[in-house]
């Protein structure tokens, strides 16, 4: 770092018009192999906590059976009847689930003292204390009688059972934050677990996630999955071939034979919807298809009933979505051929011209197979953006109507971020993600092929 | 352009095939000063009756000047550590002999073309585990990152064409490398921070999905969600009002695209997502 009093002329006179300010602090090397880390280093952090641990973690959460059931930080041990359901189905221990949820009365010093301090008669507890003590009854009926035999028995029923109430003790329902913890209450309950009944619980009462490999089998399992799959499919080259590369090709191609004022006026006007925020674009397109919509509004008189066009058939509901969807994609790619069309040497044109082509032997001998490498550039990314996203379904129809619109990736938030559902399903949702995760990684190599790497990779020609 | 050919026909073709949109863009704004009567769609009335939204709080919704807030402090702040983050690690990744150089390149470049939108459920699952859910911190830094790999991107290919005699000129003056880099090469590329700045603001401005799953809570709604969950609420059907929050909406968005229209075509053509 400079002196200020050494500071060249250069410096000062930039230093009030530069107004941005160096990232944390002074940075103290000349060295700029330390600086290139320094300034990498904000960036490395941010990569690594939102794009490979969360690649990481999909791996792993697929894995999982973890749910809004399960929680997700790890769970605890508990006897319930969700838990001893796979205890008498998987391990057939019938008699221990039934010994577990039993309710067991015992006269013990908590209860005494608990039976005091709910107001219970001081002379009968004692009594019971000195005759019962340590004995145990399955029902509170025999608490109670127990309680009446005592000659300084309460004169009330309510006094009895505010006395017999304090005896419950039961493992049900009770958190235990680990194995041990409930190892030793049951143990106290007065049962005796062997080996393979202690290995057994401590599966079946865990109440947190656990490493299954029952996600991908569900998956393939499933019926649904394949409809999804072939929904995907179609959706994805239906809205590539028609509108990814078809319509943005039609827009290039003719804004290019236009004067330079309606060729502009239709890009701009054709780029609006990849501008207009999601929700608002989708609204438009409700308010088209609405039941008492544009739509349903003109062709009435035409002898239409009115109803809600974009979610009344599977059909309807494909055309709204790939509309919806392709005339967003579509405005990538008509700026991207546009530009490649602009490269071409006018010369070109005016020779053809001469030679007599018409606009279409133009569009197809000199346009076309100069837009080969854009429209190659525009598949690939599309596929994986089409493939991949899925805010504008979730928007215009939710996967409706009856699931027909339900490509993978709304599927994946469906089951695993939406409410409606009921319990959300991480690990299953993130097991449908891994698939998208890694045809995205997949394709995002190929763009490294694609490029041209090592020119990007130039070294620096200060060192 | 090929002025021997008569120009008329595309433009009609291309006119029709533009009506339907521009016919949905037309009705988006008269609708929400109108009033038409049923059964028709020319309106017989001017009203402000739909943009009451401004004043009162539409029940069971936070207030519309909320969620305003809520949206620029998320916009502002994603540009913010957008532009700071990629300036810095796109001049490194340009211009500084780093090791393994060609390795970050290639992962940016990864990372660019990576559909984000994939790891949502890890991304969810990770900011529960931070306890950054529901809070608009967590989804600032979720979007800044999503954003990065493009960012870095853009930047790189500006500082490419920054001339190395700028930098050579000022190592000669005895500078070093980071004074290069704040005062000779940053004032270059300000064009390019520029419209960088525009387009994570607008791509902030509109992001749905993120704020609808990392923060959904009414305290730090934005009002992409605040206008969906108003869409998606089947018992206040009232078209003419939904419209009218998505113009309030939109009203940035309409702005810097109006004054930043080519800076933008640029930028989009150096591809996003969508």
């Amino acid at each position: 770092m400079l002196k200020p009093s050494s500071r060249p002329h250069w410096a000062t006179k930039s230093l009030s018009a530069d107004t941005k300010t160096p990232p944390e602090g002074e940075i103290e090397m000349g060295n700029s192999k330390h600086l290139g880390l320094w300034l990498l280093a904000p960036a490395g952090v941010f990569v690594f906590l939102f794009f490979l641990a969360p690649v990481i973690l999909t791996g792993v959460f697929g894995f999982t059976n973890m749910s809004t059931a399960t929680g997700i930080t790890g769970g605890a041990y508990m006897i319930s009847d969700t838990s001893m359901r796979p205890l008498r189905s998987r391990y057939g221990e019938n008699e221990l689930a039934d010994r577990l949820t039993q309710k067991v009365y015992t006269i013990d010093d908590a209860g005494l003292k608990a039976a005091l301090e709910a107001g219970g008669d001081a002379a009968a507890i004692a009594e019971l204390g000195d005759k019962f003590l340590d004995q145990s009854f399955d029902r509170r009926r025999g608490v109670e009688t127990a309680i009446k035999s005592l000659s300084a028995r309460p004169s009330t029923t309510r006094g009895i059972k505010i006395i017999s109430a304090q005896f419950e003790r039961s493992v049900v329902n009770v958190r235990f934050d680990s194995k041990e913890d409930l190892l030793v209450a049951i143990s106290d309950f007065g049962i005796a677990l062997n080996e393979g009944q202690t290995e057994a619980l401590g599966q079946v009462a865990y109440t947190g996630w656990t490493f299954t490999t029952q996600n991908f089998k569900t998956m393939i399992e499933l019926p649904d999955t394949s409809k999804t799959l072939i929904n995907t499919l179609f959706y994805v080259f239906t809205t590539l071939i028609l509108f990814n590369t078809g319509f943005a090709l039609v827009l290039s191609i003719t804004t290019h034979y236009m004067p330079a004022g309606p060729a502009g006026f239709f890009r701009s006007i054709w780029l609006l919807p990849r501008v207009t925020p999601p929700v608002l674009y989708v609204l438009m397109w409700k308010w088209l298809a609405w039941d008492t919509g544009f739509l349903s509004v003109v062709l009435e008189p035409m002898g239409f009933a009115p109803r809600n066009w974009m979610l009344d058939s599977p059909a309807n509901a494909w055309t709204f979505i790939i509309l919806i969807n392709g005339i967003v994609g579509a405005s990538m790619g008509m700026l991207i051929f546009s530009s490649a069309i602009k490269a071409i040497p006018q010369s070109l044109f005016h020779a053809s011209e001469v030679d007599g082509a018409n606009r279409g032997q133009q569009v197809w001998h000199i346009i076309l197979p100069q837009l080969r490498w854009p429209i190659l550039f525009i598949t690939i990314y599309q596929t994986l953006s089409l493939l991949t996203s899925f805010e504008y379904i979730l928007l215009a129809t939710d996967g409706g109507p009856g699931g027909a619109t339900e490509v993978w990736a709304l599927s994946t938030y469906l089951k695993a971020l939406s409410n409606y559902g009921g319990a959300l399903q991480y690990g299953y949702g993130a097991a449908l993600s891994l698939v998208l995760v890694i045809i995205g990684i997949s394709v995002s190599l190929i763009y490294l092929k694609l490029f041209d790497f090592k020119n990007l990779t130039a070294p620096p020609k200060i060192e | 352009m090929s002025t021997n050919y008569r120009r008329w026909p595309t433009i009609l073709f291309l006119g029709i095939l533009t009506a339907p949109l521009v016919l949905m863009y037309v009705y988006l704004f008269v609708d929400t000063i109108t009033n038409s009567p049923p059964g028709s769609m020319i309106p017989n009335e001017f009203t402000a009756e739909h943009w009451r939204f401004l004043t009162e709080t539409i029940p069971g919704r936070p207030s519309i000047w909320l969620a305003t807030w809520n949206t620029f402090v998320f916009a502002t702040v994603t540009t913010v550590i957008v532009l700071v983050v990629s300036s810095s690690a796109g001049y490194a990744l340009s211009r500084l002999q780093l090791p393994a150089r060609s390795f970050f390149l290639g992962g940016i470049m990864v990372l660019h073309a990576f559909p984000t939108v994939t790891l949502l459920i890890a991304i969810f699952l990770i900011l529960q585990m931070l306890g950054l859910y529901n809070s608009l911190a967590g989804v600032i830094l979720v979007k800044s990152a999503l954003e990065l790999p493009f960012g870095i991107w853009i930047m790189k290919g500006f500082y490419d064409t920054v001339p190395w005699e700028i930098e050579m000129a000022g190592i000669q003056d005895g500078a070093s490398r980071f004074q290069v880099w704040t005062k000779l090469v940053l004032p270059q590329v300000k064009p390019a921070i520029l419209a960088l700045g525009i387009f994570s603001f607008l791509a902030g401005w509109s992001e749905f999905i993120l704020p609808l799953v990392l923060a959904p809570d009414n305290k730090v709604q934005v009002l992409s969600v605040y206008l969906a969950a108003l869409i998606a609420d089947d018992q206040n059907f009232d078209m003419a009002l939904f419209k009218s929050v998505g113009i309030f909406y939109v009203i940035p968005v309409i702005i810097l695209f109006v004054f930043f229209q080519n800076r933008l075509m640029n930028i989009y053509s150096g591809g996003n997502k969508g």
